[in-house]
């Protein structure tokens, strides 16, 4: 039976792969023998990875049997699954109207350059994860960006650092990106 | 048990979380220890209540007390107040826009039209403890059906219910089981379909979160009707505190043998299992889902054959929604008779929806089936927001469809919604007003369904991808003539040839957009034009994009902060002559878009334009280009008012020489002979039309049209085109006995005579019907006349008045008074002369046409309002068949004439129209605006191509500081003399501003115009 609360994000603990890979063998035991087991032991893999490493991916697809790209197939249909590592914290840049002819994109373009990442990607350091969005509702203060759940006006790009600095420090806010907004800018990754 | 007396119920739905309800709650426990009450009043975190707008919000019990927006620091109040003092805490209840305050629960307009079925439990029980779920009959309904019902007689009372599926098909849920239950085989399975994707809807989610059992209540009876031993709740990843509830609901249910073997000590057996969903939107299809349980990538199965023959691993299965499992115990409990009470002959019961958008109340509401929309929107929506116009609602999500406010009347059911192009779906409902861009919201779930599409067929993956591609296109100000046919095609396409729901609904919301919303597909694409200010290619600030002129608004307002009050005044001219007209009479739709109203107030820009107008000393001529062809060909332009006008402006700025006909002695046409002195002085209309006179155009005044020449009398002299801004002068009729009697005469009359001849006959006692712009000039006017009173009788409420606000309140400062739900059905005379009005009150019924409520007769009787005059301002017409002597010249449905709206061109080809006579009584500067489109159009007919070159953009060479705070200043007030000066003359009632005021308004513009340039992107 699948546990509630196994599938957050396990990124907090200080665990070794191998101690992580250890737990995955013991999911795989129990879940060998049910029907249909793939998707809850990539969620349960998921969670205790914070993403799903390739070596865990071939590792399970031996465990249940089926081929890799048969697994490969599944995480890359749903996009709740992520084989790119994910980031403390959820910068989304607003590109909506206002925020867009007020500079929005140059404030993308600056993160983009800060942070070494793409839209969609997560800094090497697993600090930030960088994606886009339409509007806040933050048009008067334009440009706008979020960070997990705060939304910062009137942005500007030379003063990013300063914003950066704040959640560099801080650990992540709870549930952040977990909301119902997060479904609608969702991407495939 | 403790001896607890007060229950408070803390909502802890998903948005009262989102809003704090958590800390809520444990303030109030702190608060209730602190009290030593601890024992005597319990906190219980309960399921959605519905208002998430208001949230965090709570109920007391047995007080039946609603508090609303509850701040951790509020528990304080609650609780020494309320609980220790019996005071409800009156500033956290719901107040009426009068200042009423409503504590109890079913006295707040949110809850009153609301039943309650699938919802009964959510926010009246602790959802984690079964105890509580059978304290209100949990249970019972599948008692009963295990120890006293067959199988078959749960399916034949399914089928009498009418319940139908409430995922948004609507099939009838009885019917299925009955397939399933026939279906050979020794396995079956019950499934729960939770994977609710739809954005903006969330009642499954409450549902699971508020009262789980419920769903696995419905899900055992389901299992025993069709024979299945095992179900699967399919949950989407998403909801991670529903599938913490769910999984926690069925450890009770086992510990109390409720699921498991033997269950009611019976031989049924039957146990669930959550699987979670994975983020994809496609595994809501019923057959995607199944193979998602499976374990393989979620993509859908062709049917047949259908999951009620093979389903789930190859057995027969059935699939229903929670909200439909939610419904099934109060069903078995109470008879399929009570459930088919509720709703329409076709469908029955409750629904639930999720309001959102812009709506002042959104949250989780369940009304009967059947219900307007309207009332939904209004009586439990509690309306738009700010004082926005509706303009559609978004109904099931990606797969749905929009209705406009022409249907707001619509029963909410599964029939009269799909006649529409829209569907009841999961019952997500998407409030959107003037601000929303019905293409961009069609691009946001084209976007949506391309984005989700699985791609296991070709119709869907690529059909969708091509339609996004045309859309985007539109949206970006690339769109082609062509491209809404090729729409329409693709859309049919993908709609036949798909092989699941997700790719067969998908093309939905560009259909109905389409459908309702055409012309702005077509203004995206022939006027590269956005009116909702939204496509950002097409919008170089709301202001600029939402004024029917297109005058450059940023611009001339940020040259008056610098002093450059001729270069601003020049800049407003470029596309709109009458700068001073319009500082004094526009409607500025402008102010409606500026985006500073986000912040504080809009920008005064009409105030701006008043003083900016001011500052002229001689008349500065725009810039016009000699055009010796142009000069030679004839054009006539029939109407002196402010269309003909600008057209005659615009025309001779590309040097033709027009020639105006006006059938009155002096030309402005309405600017003229309705608009009140006090509003705008002649000698500021004066000015203007001079101007244009000076340009080569000429004013023949006294020519009327059909009695002085005709329009085939033209083309026989030569004129090469004829512009038609003849307006709509007739005054409509009241339609009531006694009308002709002396004294009854029409607004648009009465203002005539007293504009142009300087005198009309006044009486003492004043009635003025009517809620438009007329009715009110006329009140107003007869104040100044002299009257001793004047009442304006309207039939709807003030909030419906056609006419300006602004203006409806200052004639009530200058004392006329409002008489609103009341409609005239008699005149009553004396000797040949009105002496009253025979009235009967109103109260707003259905919705009509307009999105506006029906005034329907109440039941109390007629009264009479005495008078010596009746005025009346109920429409304005236009006869334009005698006017065109025989011309073929189509006319619209109200009898207005036809005319492109890009050019202004009829169906006569030599022949344009624009202004009141095509659109109805509308506005000054929507004629303005349709002059130079006239103007272009005819000028482009004539020479082959586009001349304006007012229309390209000016750069703004204003200083503007991008990292600046905006300036702190409150919108400035307009100056107004004081009211006892305005009786017995028609001085002008507005007064400008001071330099100062007008310079400091000024630089409160955001100027959205300003892009950054290009050299400064990198830091």
């Amino acid at each position: 039976m699948l546990e509630e609360g196994k599938v957050t994000c396990g990124c907090g603990e200080e665990v070794s792969e191998e101690e992580l890979l250890a737990r995955l063998d013991a999911v795989l035991e129990e879940y060998r023998a049910k029907p249909g087991a793939l998707i809850p032991v990539l969620q349960i893999a998921q969670g205790l990875f914070g993403y799903l490493p390739e070596v865990a991916l071939k590792k399970i697809a031996l465990g249940l049997n089926k081929s890799y790209s048969e697994v490969a197939g599944v995480v890359s249909f749903y996009s709740f699954f992520s084989t790119q590592p994910r980031g403390k914290h959820l910068i989304r840049v607003c590109l909506g109207t206002a925020c867009y002819v007020r500079g929005g994109k140059r404030v993308l373009d600056t993160l983009k350059q800060k942070l070494g990442v793409d839209v969609g990607d997560t800094t090497p350091d697993r600090t930030f994860t960088l994606e886009v969005a339409r509007c806040f509702g933050a048009c008067g203060l334009a440009p706008a960006i979020m960070i997990d759940d705060d939304v910062h006006h009137r942005v500007k790009p030379n003063k990013m650092d300063l914003i950066l600095d704040k959640y560099r420090e801080e650990p992540a806010a709870p549930d952040s990106g977990n909301g119902r907004g997060a479904r609608a800018t969702a991407r495939r990754t | 048990m403790d001896n607890v007396r007060t229950h408070i119920l803390v909502c802890t739905g998903g948005g009262c979380i989102a809003s704090g309800a958590l800390e809520v709650s444990a303030a109030l426990r702190e608060q209730l220890e602190r009290h030593g009450l601890a024992n005597e009043v319990r906190v219980i975190e309960s399921g959605c209540l519905g208002p998430c707008a208001v949230g965090p919000v709570a109920a007391v019990y047995p007080d039946n007390v609603f508090y609303q927006g509850i701040r951790p620091d509020d528990a304080a109040d609650i609780v020494e107040e309320h609980l220790l003092k019996g005071r409800v805490v009156e500033r956290l209840v719901h107040t009426t826009p009068a200042g009423r305050t409503l504590p109890g629960l079913q006295e707040v307009p949110f809850f009153q039209k609301q039943v309650k079925i699938v919802l009964r439990n959510c926010g009246v029980i602790d959802p984690l403890k079964i105890e509580e779920y059978i304290a209100r009959d949990g249970y019972r309904a599948l008692g009963k059906v295990l120890t006293s019902m067959t199988p078959e007689e749960v399916i034949a009372e399914m089928k009498a219910s009418g319940l139908r599926g409430r995922g948004g098909a609507g099939f009838l849920t009885g019917l299925k089981w009955e397939f399933t239950r026939k279906a050979p085989g020794d396995v079956k399975y019950i499934l729960c379909n939770g994977d609710e994707g739809d954005p903006g809807a969330f009642m499954d989610r409450s549902v699971l979160e508020g009262d789980p059992h419920s769903v696995i209540e419905g899900m055992a009876i389901a299992a025993y009707a069709i024979g299945a031993q095992q179900g699967y709740a399919y949950i989407r990843a998403e909801y991670p505190l529903a599938v913490e509830r769910f999984n926690h609901a069925l450890r009770q249910a086992r510990e109390y043998g409720l699921l498991g073997r033997d269950i009611f000590g019976t031989s049924f057996q039957f146990d669930i299992e959550v699987r979670m969903g994975s983020g994809a939107f496609v595994c809501g299809e019923e057959t995607a889902l199944m193979t998602s349980i499976e374990g393989n990538r979620g993509e859908p199965r062709p049917r047949p054959p259908f999951p009620a023959q093979k389903g789930l691993w190859g057995r027969p299965s059935c699939l229903n929604n929670v909200e439909t499992f939610a419904n099934v115990p109060p069903i078995l409990l109470q008879g399929s008779k009570w459930f088919a009470s509720y709703g329409t002959a076709k469908s029955k019961g409750t629904k639930v929806f999720a309001l959102a958008g812009a709506v002042n109340n959104t949250g989780l509401v369940e009304v009967p089936i059947g219900m307007p929309l309207g009332e939904i929107i209004y009586d439990i929506g509690g309306g738009v927001p700010n004082g926005k116009k509706f303009k559609a609602v978004q109904l099931g999500g990606p797969s749905g469809g929009c209705i406009p406010k022409e249907y707001l009347n619509v029963p909410v059911d599964y029939e009269s919604l799909s006649e529409l192009g829209a569907i009841m779906g999961s019952g997500g409902m998407i409030v959107m007003d003037e601000d929303t861009c019905m293409v961009d919201v069609a691009r946001f779930f084209l976007d949506f369904c391309q984005d989700e599409s699985c791609g296991k067929c070709p119709p869907c993956r690529v059909g969708t991808k091509r339609m996004l591609e045309i859309v985007e296109r539109i949206c970006a100000g690339e769109g082609q003539e062509g491209d809404i046919e090729k729409l329409l095609e693709l859309g049919q396409v993908v709609k036949d040839a798909s092989l699941c729901g997700l790719g067969q609904t998908a093309p939905n919301p560009v259909l109905s957009t389409i459908r309702y919303f055409r012309h702005e597909y077509e203004a995206h694409i022939r006027d590269k034009h956005c009116e909702a200010g939204v496509c950002a290619a097409l919008v170089r600030a709301p202001c600029q994009s939402a004024c029917p002129a297109g005058v450059d608004v940023p611009g001339f307002v940020s040259l008056i902060g610098e002093k450059r009050y001729a270069e601003a005044l020049a800049l407003h001219r470029e596309r709109n002559p009458f700068a001073s007209v319009c500082a004094r009479v526009c409607f500025h739709t402008c102010e409606d878009k500026c985006r500073r109203s986000t912040l504080d107030e809009a920008v005064a820009i009409r105030g701006l334009k008043r003083f900016m107008t001011e500052q002229e000393v001689t008349v500065q001529l725009p810039e016009i280009r000699d055009n010796e062809a142009n000069a030679r060909r004839k054009i006539a332009i029939v109407g002196a008012g402010p269309a003909g006008l600008s057209c005659a402006y615009f025309l001779a700025r590309l040097g033709y020489r027009p020639r105006v006909f006006e059938a009155e002695p002096r030309p402005g046409g309405m600017l003229v002979q309705a608009i009140p002195a006090y509003r705008l002085p002649r000698e500021e209309l004066a000015r203007e039309v001079r101007m244009i006179e000076r340009l080569g155009v000429d004013i023949e005044t006294n020519m009327r049209l059909g009695r002085d020449f005709t329009l085939a009398g033209l083309k026989q002299q030569g004129y090469d085109a004829v512009f038609l801004g003849i307006g709509a002068p007739l005054g409509a009729k009241l339609g009531i006995p006694g009308e002709d009697a002396e004294g009854v005469t029409e607004a648009l009359r009465f203002l005539r005579e007293y504009n142009i001849r300087g005198s009309a006959p006044i009486g003492q006692k004043v009635v003025v019907i009517g809620g438009g712009n007329a009715a009110i000039d006329a009140a107003r006017t007869a104040l100044r006349l002299g009257a001793e009173s004047v009442s304006i009788l309207y039939r709807r409420t003030r909030a419906e008045m056609p006419a300006y606000a602004e203006e409806v309140d200052e004639a009530e400062h200058e004392g006329v008074k409002l008489m609103v739900l009341v409609a005239p059905v008699e005149v009553v005379t004396q000797g040949g002369h009105v002496s009253g009005v025979k009235c009967r009150h109103m109260v707003l019924g259905e919705f009509d046409r307009s999105g506006r409520r029906r005034p329907v007769s109440s039941s109390d009787g007629d009264f009479i309002v005495p008078c010596d005059q009746i005025i009346a301002g109920i429409g304005q017409a236009l006869d334009a068949r005698e006017l065109c002597d025989g011309l073929p010249l189509e006319l619209n449905k109200n009898g207005f004439i036809k005319a492109d709206p890009v050019t202004g061109r009829t169906s006569v080809p030599w022949v344009y129209a624009g202004g009141d006579a095509v659109m109805g009584p509308w506005s000054v500067v929507g004629a303005i605006a349709a002059g130079e489109k006239a103007a272009v159009g005819i000028d482009a007919a004539l020479t082959g191509a586009e001349h304006a070159f007012w229309r390209k953009e000016r750069p703004n060479d204003t200083a503007f500081d991008p990292d600046a705070d905006p300036v702190q200043y409150p919108r400035a007030k307009m100056q107004l003399i004081p009211v006892n000066k305005r009786r017995n003359n028609f001085q002008e009632v507005e007064l400008p501003w001071s330099e100062a005021v007008a310079r400091r308004e000024a630089k409160r513009c955001l100027r959205c115009d300003f892009r950054q340039p290009c050299e400064q992107t990198q830091d």
